[in-house]
């Protein structure tokens, strides 16, 4: 598909980086030549250098061809009137970033007045996860498909786990019982779907996916339950900040919010008065400790400078709070972070990233049954996508012990009305099943892609 | 420096030019000539090839890997060129092969051959087919067959492109190398086809396109394009030499219909203009030697076009034009065709840039504080590209000078040593003196050749990939 990126900032060029890999054609339109240079030089792709509202700019572009146009600029007017004029020229579907919590209470009348396909908000997304995660504190990642029926965790293993050293398949029998199914392992970096030869080892993070109340049992049995969080310590009052303190307040939590900035500690506190705020710096390890830091029961580190957060979040962890949540938005930091046990790590740009991949392969599947969740984990190696299983589908009945599947691909959880289904051999796919695959070669863009077509069932070899 | 995927690389590109030796080997065929020097040559090169790629290589890959890369399969490419000439055992020695491959290569155009005509025919395919292949690049090529050949293959295209900026017309650039070579194709075969209604034998008709194609200039005629004496003929080749010196981009804008990109484009009309002025200048010159208007306006057009696109084709021996005319064509030697294009020379936009950097640093010195930028298609040249042309261009006398000092060794005149470095490096064929049009460099002494050729690959490179290799820094492993 023919995709232009106005504005080439972080989002912009991961954005490109995920695009390009799943071989779209793409342009890049930027103001400055050292963001389109770097972009140039390292992807494959076309920049073009001028005002992406400007519709010589666009037309420049490709913009009356383009299949998508995603606005993603650091001003949010500025992406408004890109994505009017994009349309107004003949893209096909335009994408804005809309950050500024004040447009998000009219944000339906601007889509449809602007023509607007989707808003992405970033900030936002990514304060969802923060909150996902501090409701579960016993994750380090949580996905949720079918409206909540199923989830996805991450978690990372420790020294004294009954799992470690033991393959999957010789699990003690209260946890076999519990309908749960270990789908993705990334050890140090190489991800894989593991067998049921696979051997967990301390430092592994381990993806387990199941019903919300099979999660929670399992992870009492694995000694990680922690009781709910009360009270949370933020630092930093950001965009995110803002979302998550919406958020938060609505789940009955105490908030301490500490900023170096004045106004912004103003702002929150006119916005949030009941929420205390603190003018200070939250990289102070004095200030921290005056505010009673290891009362806390998780620590949320959203500054706009990863390396602040990373050391901060260290030092919280080490003070003893019992949950640590990071926000990173630097790639390679991410490891790093992991290795020395942050392993709550959010990044916005890849949240982000992860919803426009989305929203790009269902438009690019025009017929065939319809994604309707992508989630990206174990640092983008792998994906897991939800479909709605329809008349187009191929395979329909056929017991799966007679199906091939592509490599790298599997089928890991049925919904099939209230019933949460673990794909055994004799299970079947039936019409109007949600299903849940878990893919690491990418391009899946519909349900059928997950059959191997080289394989002919019950023929054998021929 | 990563070696082993510049290796790997290089490995790729000789087994695809192997392979595609075996065209002339066809040619031979059809004509009942002898086929060893292709089969020997193409064997040994495609074996080279494929052991090379074997190599396993990490895929750190960047700017400069891709410009040491393009440099040495330039050089490696001059030489298996020179593989087939060697083999078949009808020139002098190895350093003429070389010359005459390079030459082809680097759509040159010069050769070192006295008699043309004695050589048979699938040699001169193999010696056309060069200009074909060099005119748009062999990495172009190589990134439309292969595109696997890795992830950054825009330095590549980028190092071998001619001009001062590398712009893609679409996203990819595996899509960009296919569109280029296709519109290549296209008017190749056109050309063919024109000049076959025009009378010109098939086999005839193939030789001169890929001559024209890839700005080169060799032809299977002792007398060049003159030995067909055609008015229709020598149109014909000069209109496709103009289509084929100007920015391929152009072609695209107009496929795609873009017309208002393309009458905005400030090289394609300053190129015009001096293609115009040129042959008015000429036309006026040499009026006395031709009985009319028409015969003057012929052959004025027919080698301005011939020169400013660095293609060398003659319909007459113009060293017997009045030296004013012969010094427009020197100075258009110096011009040279558009970027983006498969011709020679400093190349026009370069030109047009150095102009307004020459006027602004006049404005500069009466009013010292004026802020001004130099444009080029209404959009501003970055302070880096200028700088980087004006490098250029530094270069580029700098390497004239140089050569013209080696080959003075052989005590040739002023004029004949200075053409011939210029014709070198530009890419031209012919020079002034015992290299004029109906000249060869066969009289040279094998230290000449030798500079010679490889000045030719600096001037298609536009020199600085060839100069990094001189650079000791760029021999560090890394």
């Amino acid at each position: 598909m023919n995709i232009i990126i106005v504005g080439s900032g972080k989002v912009g060029f991961f954005l490109a980086e995920q695009l390009v890999k799943e071989n779209h054609d793409i342009t890049i339109i930027d103001l400055y030549d050292e963001t389109l240079q770097k972009a140039y030089d390292n992807l494959d792709i076309m920049t073009i250098k001028g005002n992406g509202v400007s519709p010589d700019v666009l037309s420049e572009a490709g913009a009356a061809t383009a299949d998508v146009v995603i606005a993603a600029t650091s001003e949010d007017e500025v992406n408004m009137v890109c994505c009017l004029t994009a349309k107004k020229l003949g893209a096909k579907y335009t994408i804005a970033r809309i950050r500024n919590p004040e447009y998000n209470e009219s944000l339906l009348e601007i889509k449809q007045n602007l023509k607007i396909d989707v808003v992405i908000n970033p900030e936002s997304a990514a304060a969802g996860e923060i909150a996902r995660l501090l409701r579960f504190p016993a994750a380090a990642d949580i996905e949720t498909f079918c409206r909540g029926k199923v989830e996805l965790m991450g978690f990372v293993l420790q020294e004294g786990d009954f799992l470690i050293d033991k393959p999957l398949f010789d699990l003690p029998p209260q946890v076999k019982k519990l309908q749960l199914l270990f789908c993705v392992a990334d050890r140090n970096g190489d991800v894989c779907i593991p067998k049921g030869s696979f051997v967990p080892k301390a430092g592994d993070k381990l993806y387990i996916i199941g019903q919300p109340s099979g999660l929670d049992k399992f992870f009492r049995l694995l000694g990680r339950y922690t009781p709910k969080i009360k009270k949370v310590f933020l630092v930093g009052g950001g965009k995110i900040s803002k979302y998550l303190i919406e958020l938060l307040r609505n789940m009955n939590v105490r908030l301490k919010v500490v900023d170096t900035d004045e106004e912004k500690c103003r702002e929150i506190s006119t916005l949030f008065p009941d929420i205390m705020t603190i003018h200070g710096d939250g990289s102070d390890h004095q200030l921290l400790e005056e505010e009673n830091l290891k009362l806390y029961d998780a620590f949320v580190a959203l500054t706009g400078r990863d390396e602040d957060n990373l050391i901060i979040s260290l030092y919280a962890m080490q003070q003893g709070v019992p949950k640590t949540i990071t926000k990173c938005n630097k790639q390679n930091y991410i490891g790093i972070a992991r290795s020395m046990g942050l392993d709550s790590v959010i990044s916005a740009k890849a949240v982000t990233a992860s919803h426009i991949l989305h929203l790009v392969r269902g438009l690019q599947n025009s017929q065939g049954s319809v994604m309707n969740s992508l989630h990206r984990i174990a640092g983008g190696e792998a994906e897991a996508m939800e479909f709605k299983v329809d008349a187009s589908t191929r395979n329909i009945g056929i017991s799966l012990k007679d199906l091939r599947l592509k490599k790298n691909v599997l089928l890991a959880v049925i919904v099939r009305g209230r019933s949460i289904i673990i794909p055994e051999g004799s299970t079947t796919i039936e019409v109007d099943d949600n299903v849940i695959i878990i893919s690491q070669s990418g391009m899946i863009t519909e349900f059928n892609d997950i059959f191997d077509d080289t394989y002919v069932a019950g023929g054998g070899v021929n | 420096m990563n070696f082993k995927v510049v290796f790997k690389i290089v490995g790729r590109v000789l087994t695809m030019e192997g392979i595609v030796m075996l065209l002339p080997m066809l040619v031979a065929i059809y004509y009942g000539e002898d086929v060893w020097p292709f089969i020997i040559a193409s064997t040994v090169v495609t074996i080279a090839g494929m052991n090379l790629a074997c190599i396993n290589a990490s895929k750190d890959f960047y700017i400069r890997e891709g410009f040491f890369t393009v440099a040495l399969i330039w050089i490696a490419t001059g030489v298996i060129g020179a593989l087939p000439f060697y083999y078949s055992n009808l020139f002098p020695s190895f350093v003429d092969c070389l010359f005459e491959a390079c030459s082809g290569f680097t759509t040159t155009g010069a050769t070192i051959l006295t008699d043309i005509e004695a050589l048979p025919k699938g040699l001169l395919f193999w010696r056309s087919f060069t200009h074909w292949l060099g005119g748009m690049g062999v990495l172009v090529l190589a990134t439309a067959l292969i595109p696997t050949i890795g992830i950054r293959t825009k330095y590549l295209t980028q190092a071998e492109s001619p001009g001062p900026v590398f712009s893609k017309l679409v996203p990819k650039q595996a899509q960009t190398s296919k569109i280029l070579y296709g519109i290549y194709c296209a008017l190749t075969l056109l050309e063919v086809i024109c000049l076959k209604l025009a009378g010109m034998p098939w086999y005839d008709s193939f030789i001169h396109a890929f001559g024209t194609a890839g700005t080169g200039g060799f032809s299977n005629m002792n007398a060049s394009v003159g030995a067909y004496n055609s008015m229709a003929i020598d149109m014909i080749i000069s209109v496709f030499i103009l289509l084929f010196s100007v920015n391929f981009a152009i072609h695209f804008l107009l496929l795609t219909r873009r017309f208002k990109d393309v009458i905005q484009s400030d090289e394609l009309k300053f190129f015009l203009v001096v293609v115009v002025a040129a042959t008015a200048l000429i036309c006026v010159d040499i009026r006395h030697l031709y009985p009319d208007w028409t015969q003057t306006f012929r052959f004025a057009f027919f080698h301005v076009c011939s020169i400013i696109s660095t293609t060398g084709f003659s319909t007459t021996d113009w060293l017997f034009w009045p030296y004013f005319a012969q010094m427009v064509l020197i100075i258009l030697m110096f011009c040279g065709a558009c970027a983006g294009s498969t011709g020679g020379g400093m190349k026009c936009s370069r030109i047009l840039i150095m102009f307004r950097v020459i006027r602004r640093e006049i404005h500069s010195i009466i009013h010292p504080r004026s802020v001004e930028v130099v444009k080029l298609d209404g959009k501003v040249v970055e302070e880096k590209t200028v700088r980087s042309i004006l490098t250029f261009i530094g270069c580029y006398m700098m390497i004239i000078l140089f050569v013209t000092l080696i080959v003075t060794i052989d005590n040739l005149s002023f004029g004949e040593s200075f053409s011939a470095a210029l014709t070198c490096v530009s890419n031209v064929g012919p020079g002034i003196g015992i290299f004029g049009p109906a000249g060869n460099f066969s009289s040279l002494s094998s230290l000449s050749k030798l500079v010679l050729s490889f000045t030719m690959i600096i001037g298609r490179l536009e020199i600085f990939p060839i100069l990094l290799l001189f650079s000791p820094s760029a021999w560090h492993r890394s």
